[in-house]
């Protein structure tokens, strides 16, 4: 056993009564009804919801994250496998479609609440149904912050993005999914944690001192084309931003093209590569991805890919979700295993 | 003596034209997204052609050469090809409205890309260059087959092609608001419209070979469409082939256009109205008229592309956006001025 | 060079247009083709042009069939001009004229000084010297159509065909285009509608009925009254001139039969 000295040992004492004291601290309970402002429209809970259906993957693996599975009977929207750990109780949830689900195929799990992840598939110009048509049959409606605030969806499709996206949207969606479900204490641990990893990995990078410029790749259209690379206001933004990384796309859209002589010649010292399951274009496979980087002439020149700076990311990191926070710890430690600290 | 001036002029009218397709690819490869001084290109070229040895930026050289020297050369055989493809079926057709579209061939060529891009088919095998090639071919082959059903003559082909387009623009617009997503739709928005940034000197190896056979074809046959002016019984009895000289440079034309457009995407109005300047500008003689219109089909694709690099910063335009906002109005004055001297 | 269709036969969507046509040309000859509508004048013409393929029969040049040649030695030795042909391109009139000289140069000879003297030529034979320049759209229909003429001249052809010439012609026009193509030296076939113009200029005349010839010979004995009214359906007076020619005096419908004397030539 170790000695420590005396003053150590009381702080230490006084840490964890204090620590034990707020954990058995009571979270509050939520009162119903419970009325939230959502997404400019106002959303009324007569109890904690028990049959939830949730549309789009971030939100489904925050309620999983929230231990609300049992809860939940129908998913959709899914971009790649679930979070690693709750493959089980992923499978205890009914899958809807992988993509957008029917209108009626939701209503046909009698939900009693429906959650949804992205704007263009509940929403104004939603493909699946506009929130009233849920809220006409006394189904309330949750969508996520993340892709309403400082957006602007009135013109369908993926909306246009003017306030720089934050995690501070997607702690919002947890405190009030917990709030809904009244989990609220399981939810301020989970924003806790997330703000923990979030801090340990801006840690990580700390020493670079703001000398570091990445650009974000998710995909392109043909191999050759333009790709699409992150603007400023998307999750990569957010990424970049929290570990002191200058964007070199100097755009305001969330994923504008920009042609490869343009990245070349602003010389970012990172290239973070997009990884995914889809295969829609050939730019989606990561491994083409590095292929053409290093074959075609000009990209084969850039100090990034000379000197083996491509970070691959999981795509799914690069939006705003959940998992921007993998996102930010990827690319932490590829940096601080690359040397670029130094 | 006559005939020696006019040799003479003829041949510094060739050099002449020469001279300024050189000047517009040298623009083309000066002039881009990101500023490169003008020395580079020449220093490029001298370097990459024989070995000059100047020490050159190493991306700034790998940009000139690989991108833009190599855009601009596609973008000249482009535009030649569809102003030869105009040329041709204007005479051919006996309809000043015809251009290389009017067979189909966009519209299957789009038809091609979606299926490739959005339905998946050929499994990964299949590229969308590939796809939009045989989709452009497919459409082709439907056309001439209506035509051919129609009846003899000018107009049998028109509404074949008019039918044929509407069928396969159909087709496209089912598959994307079926199966595509807003990023789907974007890129196949973009491919519609025309794009070269994708281009390098691979493609180049194709689209060269292809215009300059193209024109070949199409001067070899120059008396024998001067013979169509007065209308394809005309044609035969001042001894042409009709049916032979139709399906030769019909045929042409469709591979022309066809290859074109799988490479760089559907660009309108090229075809439409170069020949209507080109005919203003040197009279309706085809010795002259087609190689007119390939040459001012060039130095126009060269600068609608440049335009699209340059007039919005940070971002490139769809190159049949430039051609289309140009081509517009332009036709509208070579109208007025066809009026206006009559 | 003979030009002859030698029972020839054609159709159109099951219709029968030609049935059985023989007819040789004479070399030098000014020979007209008359007949009501639908009675298959500019089929017949097509055939001789060798532009359609009978459906049986053969059509020869020289004792040789006409599909053994290819367009183009066709096109050197036989010119057609037809009915109607309109442009909207903005050729001149030479520019059009010298398309006559098509056939012989093919794709790569250059144009000479010896084709310049040629469209020279034709177009002063068709007087449309003085307005070579002018562009196509701001002549007249006789001017346009005496150019067709030319175009055809430029070609050089042994025979020239024509299909209704002279209409959209002024009077004027029509008489002296008529004339003009008897001056050629060449063999001459045109469909005309008029007859007494037929009568006034050829050598020969085919009468034509329901797709087949039903005369065929000089002027005055291919035109008769009871003939006329057979192919026409109206009645006429025709008057003889001697050497083959005749004059047609139309009857207006219903009027009585008039004895016309026979008028001699003082001299022929």
């Amino acid at each position: 056993m170790t000695t420590i000295p005396s003053i150590r040992r009381s702080l230490i004492a006084v840490a964890a009564l204090m620590s034990s004291i707020a954990s058995n601290a009571q979270a509050a309970e939520t009162t119903y009804p419970l009325t939230l402002a959502n997404c400019g429209r106002d959303v009324t809970f007569q109890k904690a919801p028990e049959r939830a259906v949730s549309i789009g993957q971030s939100s489904t693996e925050i309620m999983y994250l929230l231990g609300l599975q049992n809860r939940m009977v129908g998913t959709a929207v899914w971009i790649g496998p679930v979070l690693e750990g709750y493959e089980e109780a992923n499978a205890k949830v009914k899958r809807l479609a992988d993509n957008d689900p029917s209108f009626e195929s939701v209503l046909a799990e009698k939900p009693d609440v429906v959650t949804a992840q992205f704007q263009w598939h509940v929403g104004p110009e939603g493909v699946v149904a506009k929130p009233e048509q849920f809220e006409e049959l006394g189904i309330p409606v949750y969508a996520s912050p993340a892709d309403c605030v400082g957006k602007d969806n009135t013109g369908g499709g993926d909306g246009v993005r003017y306030a720089v996206f934050t995690m501070e949207l997607i702690y919002q969606e947890i405190a009030e999914l917990a709030q809904i479900f009244n989990v609220q204490d399981r939810g301020e641990k989970l924003i806790a944690e997330l703000r923990a990893r979030e801090e340990a990995a801006r840690k990580k990078v700390a020493s670079a001192n703001g000398k570091l410029s990445a650009v974000f790749w998710f995909s392109s259209a043909e191999l050759d084309i333009d790709p699409y690379v992150a603007g400023r206001n998307g999750a990569p933004g957010y990424i970049m931003r929290a570990l002191d990384i200058r964007n070199v796309i100097e755009s305001d859209e969330e994923w504008p093209t920009v042609g490869w002589e343009t990245i070349a010649k602003s010389d970012p010292t990172i290239i973070v590569a997009g990884k995914m399951e889809r295969r829609r274009y050939p730019a989606d496979d990561i491994a083409l991805k590095h292929q053409f980087l290093r074959s075609d002439p000009v990209t084969n020149l850039m100090p990034a890919v000379r000197d083996g700076h491509v970070v691959e990311m999981d795509a799914q990191a690069m939006n705003p979700t959940i998992r921007t926070i993998e996102g930010i710890e990827v690319l932490a430690e590829a940096i601080a295993k690359s040397g670029l600290t130094q | 003596m006559i005939g020696f001036a006019n040799s003479l002029s003829r041949t510094g009218a060739s050099l002449l034209a020469l001279a300024l397709l050189f000047a517009a690819l040298w623009l083309g490869a000066a002039i881009g997204e990101t500023a490169i001084p003008m020395d580079v290109v020449g220093r490029t070229i001298a370097n990459r052609l024989w070995q000059a040895g100047y020490s050159l930026d190493p991306i700034n050289e790998g940009v000139v050469w690989n991108y833009r020297l190599s855009r601009a050369v596609v973008a000249a055989c482009c535009g030649s090809a569809l102003a030869l493809s105009g040329v041709v079926l204007q005479s051919l057709l006996r309809n000043h409205l015809a251009d290389p579209y009017i067979l189909g061939i966009s519209a299957g060529a789009s038809t091609g890309a979606v299926a490739v891009a959005i339905l998946g088919f050929g499994a990964g095998l299949l590229t969308l260059p590939l796809g939009a090639f045989l989709g452009a071919l497919l459409a082709f082959g439907l056309v001439s087959l209506l035509a051919m059903r129609a009846g003899r003559g000018h107009g049998a082909i028109i509404l074949a092609g008019v039918a044929g387009s509407q069928l396969f623009n159909a087709l496209t617009s089912l598959i994307v608001t079926k199966a595509a997503n807003a990023e789907q739709s974007r890129a196949i928005m973009f491919w519609l419209l025309g794009n070269l940034s994708g281009v390098r000197w691979p493609d180049a190896w194709l689209a060269v070979p292809t215009a300059v056979t193209g024109l070949l074809v199409c001067l070899w046959h120059a008396r024998a469409l001067d013979a169509f002016t007065f209308g394809s019984e005309a044609a035969a009895s001042l001894g042409i082939p009709v049916r032979r000289v139709y399906v030769v440079l019909i045929g042409a034309s469709a591979m022309m256009t066809a290859a074109m457009v799988s490479i760089v995407g559907s660009i309108g109005f090229a075809g439409l109205v170069i020949p209507h300047a080109a005919r203003m500008l040197v009279g309706i003689r085809h010795g002259l008229l087609l190689p007119a219109s390939a040459l001012i089909g060039a130095i126009f694709m060269i600068a609608a592309d440049i335009v699209s690099r340059v007039i919005i910063p940070g971002q490139v335009l769809p190159i049949g956006v430039v051609t289309a906002l140009v081509g517009a109005p332009a036709f509208a004055i070579l109208l007025g001025r066809r009026g206006a001297a009559r | 060079m003979r030009l002859s269709a030698c029972n020839v036969s054609w159709s159109k969507g099951g219709i029968s247009i030609l049935e059985n046509v023989s007819l040789d040309v004479e070399p030098g000859e000014f020979l007209g083709i008359v007949g009501p509508n639908g009675s298959g004048k500019t089929s017949l013409m097509s055939l001789l042009a060798g532009l359609r393929r009978p459906k049986s029969g053969r059509i020869l040049v020289d004792g040789r069939a006409i599909d053994r040649l290819s367009r183009r030695e066709i096109a050197k030795r036989i010119a057609l001009v037809e009915q109607q042909a309109e442009t909207g391109e903005r050729i001149s009139a030479r520019q059009a004229v010298e398309l006559g000289r098509t056939p012989h140069l093919g794709a790569l000879a250059p144009w000479s000084s010896k084709d310049d003297e040629i469209v020279d030529e034709a177009l002063r034979n068709v007087d449309m010297e003085r307005l070579a320049a002018r562009l196509w759209h701001t002549l007249s229909g006789g001017e346009r159509q005496r150019l067709h003429i030319a175009r055809a001249l430029a070609q050089q052809p042994q025979v020239l065909l024509l299909d209704e010439p002279t209409n959209h012609l002024d009077i004027g026009h029509q008489l002296g285009l008529l004339q003009l193509v008897r001056q050629q030296k060449l063999t001459a076939v045109a469909a005309l509608h008029d007859l007494n113009h037929a009568a006034m200029f050829c050598d020969r005349i085919a009468l034509m009925s329901g797709g087949r010839i039903v005369a065929l010979g000089r002027p005055s004995d291919v035109l008769s009254g009871e003939r006329i009214a057979a192919v026409f359906g109206i009645d006429v007076d025709v008057v003889r001139e001697g050497g083959g020619r005749c004059q047609i005096r139309y009857r207006p419908p219903g009027a009585p039969v008039v004895e016309m004397p026979v008028l001699r030539r003082i001299s022929s």
